[in-house]
């Protein structure tokens, strides 16, 4: 798969660049404790990020979406990959290099509670990166940080308080502040939502999309509430088992999932509303995810899906542009494929597939 | 559902508080609900706002000290409750009256095998010999889906993937034929793809089984796909009780209508703006004197800062606590 043919169809600024990620963890067994295996937590993804929009990353818990988040921003050293943030590689780049990269991209990270120093001020927690990176004096920074609590909404009264005085909604958005510190290009929101109450959780969404307003930012917001995701992202990728299964824009993902996996996870979302809820129709998985260490022979999602085929067990299926702006890797969809069953979204495919080719 | 049948739990009036270095926490004030036979009864709120903590005191699994529960009646078979001697309390705890926690990794014992744990009950409660209730707890495996029962009796919780656990939860809380059951968010830990095969099972379990279930969760997606009825608690107090579809059709309560539109769904309309309800649950240190969400409440009136709204009836089934009526936008008529 050629970057030409990724960003052929859109015109906008690509920011980030993901080519062929892959993030392994070894395992060690026996008594010489020998390298036996590995945990396969991301395993060959590949997209872009534009600049200004928000890429939602969802998934079960177990498919690899925090591990990659972090490994994006190389809070791991990557096994293989190549990954360039605002023109520069990272995913190689030696340890000065990165340091001196590091302000550009930031993480919001899911636990407020742990994510925090509980001996450090909101002063010195929101200060510590300007300390690391500027060469601000003492009267500039103290400036800087009350700005930053004004535009995450905290009270400057609260400025030499602990975390432990905060609630759960404050604690995140002290996170957020702190992550904002170095006027970054790129955040990695990690289950920024996860951990707050449903009336809090709106409060913080509402405050990010008002800050990428602002700020220009753009995020990759990891996430396995899709219902948040649908109304925060721009375009959304789907993981499953270390892999990217589909990627598009949110309305396209949302109306018209084209991969068995993202219609069942989309149909297992309860929707608020009974009378809908009770029309619906189910797509009820069965058994759990395999274990990454050991994926199934070809297709990762081959030991659950519901329109599974002969050749889905042996071949694992390419990660293409099937629609323009829609990726997906799937062989329900391979233009040349007519043994599998006639259902109407096979048909579908074979037009998309088509109008691709044609482009 | 029968109407009109005589409930099986009867809650009356119930208060819990919380003794701390910091004063009295006041938990639980003033909840009063029944569940009939056969009912699945929703209860929706935020952390802090006392569901768990009422399903708790009802059995008594809460640790006292610090927990006090101060009033209150909770009649399960012409029973009290909570004033009953611990031996009766324990002769229906686990047995007539089930639970399931929400994390089942916490809740199972990690040493003992989940055969042992399911024969637990039905050999403490029901008497069964050894071999009687391995082989209930091997239909009990297969009643919630876990394949080749029989061998995986000898296998530990951490041999067992999230969901999996959650269905031997399922099949404990379910060993001595309950006739209710009481889930306290189930499906919280888990996926959504596993929390679709649990509530799938639970829909399926009612239909065979009949128990009532009284299921704690602050996700309303589910409450819309699983209750008969829904009951909303915040601060502590029952705020609006109704029938499912009328709650998510008319809600009464301003909590509920900001709750409900704080949702968002993946279906339908997305909403530019997400709404939000401004400000923090409330600090419950001290009794309620007044409207627990009037600080957070749109249509806050002199009223409500001076008197705690009772609940009202507003409909067959449906009653709020709330001075508010949003038919006129103004005070409701008593």
């Amino acid at each position: 798969m050629g970057r030409a043919m990724l960003d052929a169809t859109n015109t906008q600024k690509t920011l980030v660049t993901v080519r062929g990620l892959k993030m392994y963890f070894p395992i060690h067994s026996g008594f010489l404790r020998r390298h036996t295996g590995d945990v396969k937590a991301v395993d060959g993804v590949s997209f872009d990020i534009y600049e200004g929009e928000t890429l939602g990353l969802v998934g079960e818990s177990g498919c690899g979406k925090s591990t990659c988040g972090r490994a994006l921003i190389r809070l791991y050293e990557v096994t293989d990959g190549v990954v360039t943030i605002n023109g520069k590689e990272i995913a190689k780049a030696n340890p000065q290099d990165l340091r001196a990269m590091r302000p550009t991209m930031q993480m919001v990270f899911q636990d407020p509670q742990a994510s925090l120093n509980p001996r450090m001020t909101l002063a010195s927690i929101i200060g510590e990166p300007l300390i690391e990176h500027t060469k601000m004096t003492k009267a500039e920074r103290q400036a800087r940080i009350y700005e930053l609590m004004d535009a995450v909404g905290l009270n400057r009264s609260f400025v030499n308080r602990y975390p432990h005085e905060f609630s759960g909604g404050q604690r995140q958005r002290i996170g957020i502040a702190r992550a904002l510190a170095l006027n970054p290009k790129f955040i990695v929101c990690d289950e920024p939502i996860a951990a707050l109450d449903v009336s809090i959780q709106a409060q913080v969404v509402n405050l990010l999309e008002e800050l990428q307003a602002r700020l220009g930012l753009t995020y990759l917001f990891i996430s396995h509430d899709l219902s948040m995701v649908r109304h925060i992202a721009d375009r959304v990728a789907v993981m499953y088992l270390g892999k990217v299964v589909e990627l598009g824009p949110r309305d396209a993902i949302f109306a018209d999932p084209l991969h068995p996996y993202t219609e069942a996870l989309l149909s297992a979302v309860p929707e608020p509303d009974p009378s809908l809820e009770n029309t619906r129709e189910r797509i009820i998985l069965k058994g759990d995810v395999p274990s990454p260490a050991n994926p199934p022979k070809g297709c990762n999602f081959c030991t659950r899906c519901p329109k599974v085929m002969e050749m889905c067990r042996s071949i694992e299926p390419t990660y293409r542009e099937v629609q323009p702006g829609r990726f997906l890797a799937c062989h329900l969809y391979d233009q040349n494929n007519t043994s599998a069953g006639s259902t109407s979204g096979i048909e579908a495919s074979q037009k998309h597939v088509q109008q691709g080719e044609l482009q | 559902m029968p109407d009109g049948a005589l409930p099986v739990l009867d809650v009356k009036g119930l208060k819990v508080v919380f003794k701390t270095r910091g004063g009295e926490v006041h938990a639980v004030n003033s909840v009063s609900f029944d569940l009939k036979p056969g009912e699945l009864l929703g209860v929706v709120g935020e952390s802090g706002s006392g569901k768990s903590v009422t399903m708790m005191s009802l059995i008594g699994l809460l640790p006292s000290p610090p927990a006090d529960v101060r009033e209150g009646q909770v009649l399960f078979d012409g029973q009290d409750l909570l004033t009953c001697t611990p031996d009766t309390l324990r002769s229906i705890r686990g047995a007539r009256i089930g639970f399931i926690f929400q994390d089942p990794m916490t809740s199972l014992n990690p040493v003992f095998n989940v055969g042992f744990q399911i024969m637990e009950p039905l050999r403490k409660h029901m008497k069964l010999s050894k071999a009687k209730a391995a082989d209930r707890a091997v239909e009990l495996l297969e009643l919630v889906g876990i394949p080749d029962a029989r061998r995986r009796l000898d296998d530990y919780p951490h041999q067992f993937s999230g969901g999996m656990r959650q269905r031997v939860m399922i099949a404990i809380a379910l060993a001595c034929d309950p006739q209710v059951l009481i889930a306290d968010e189930p499906t919280t830990a888990l996926d959504v793809t596993i929390q679709a095969q649990i509530l799938e099972l639970v829909r399926d379990l009612r239909r065979k089984l009949g128990m009532a279930i009284v299921w704690i969760t602050h996700d309303l997606g589910v409450i819309a796909g699983i209750a008969d009825r829904v009951m909303v608690m915040y601060g502590g107090q029952v705020v609006e009780q109704s029938p499912v579809k009328d709650l998510f059709r008319n809600p009464q309560h301003p909590y509920t209508r900001a709750l409900l539109k704080t949702v968002p769904g993946v279906l339908g309309e997305r909403p530019e703006k997400l709404n939000v309800i401004e400000g923090q649950p409330p600090i419950l240190m001290a009794a309620p004197s007044a409207c627990a969400f009037r600080d957070r409440c749109a249509f806050a009136m002199p009223r409500c800062a001076k008197e705690n709204p009772a609940r009202v009836q507003v409909g067959a089934g449906h009653d709020v606590a709330c001075f508010w009526d949003p038919a006129t936008n103004g005070p409701r008529n008593a």
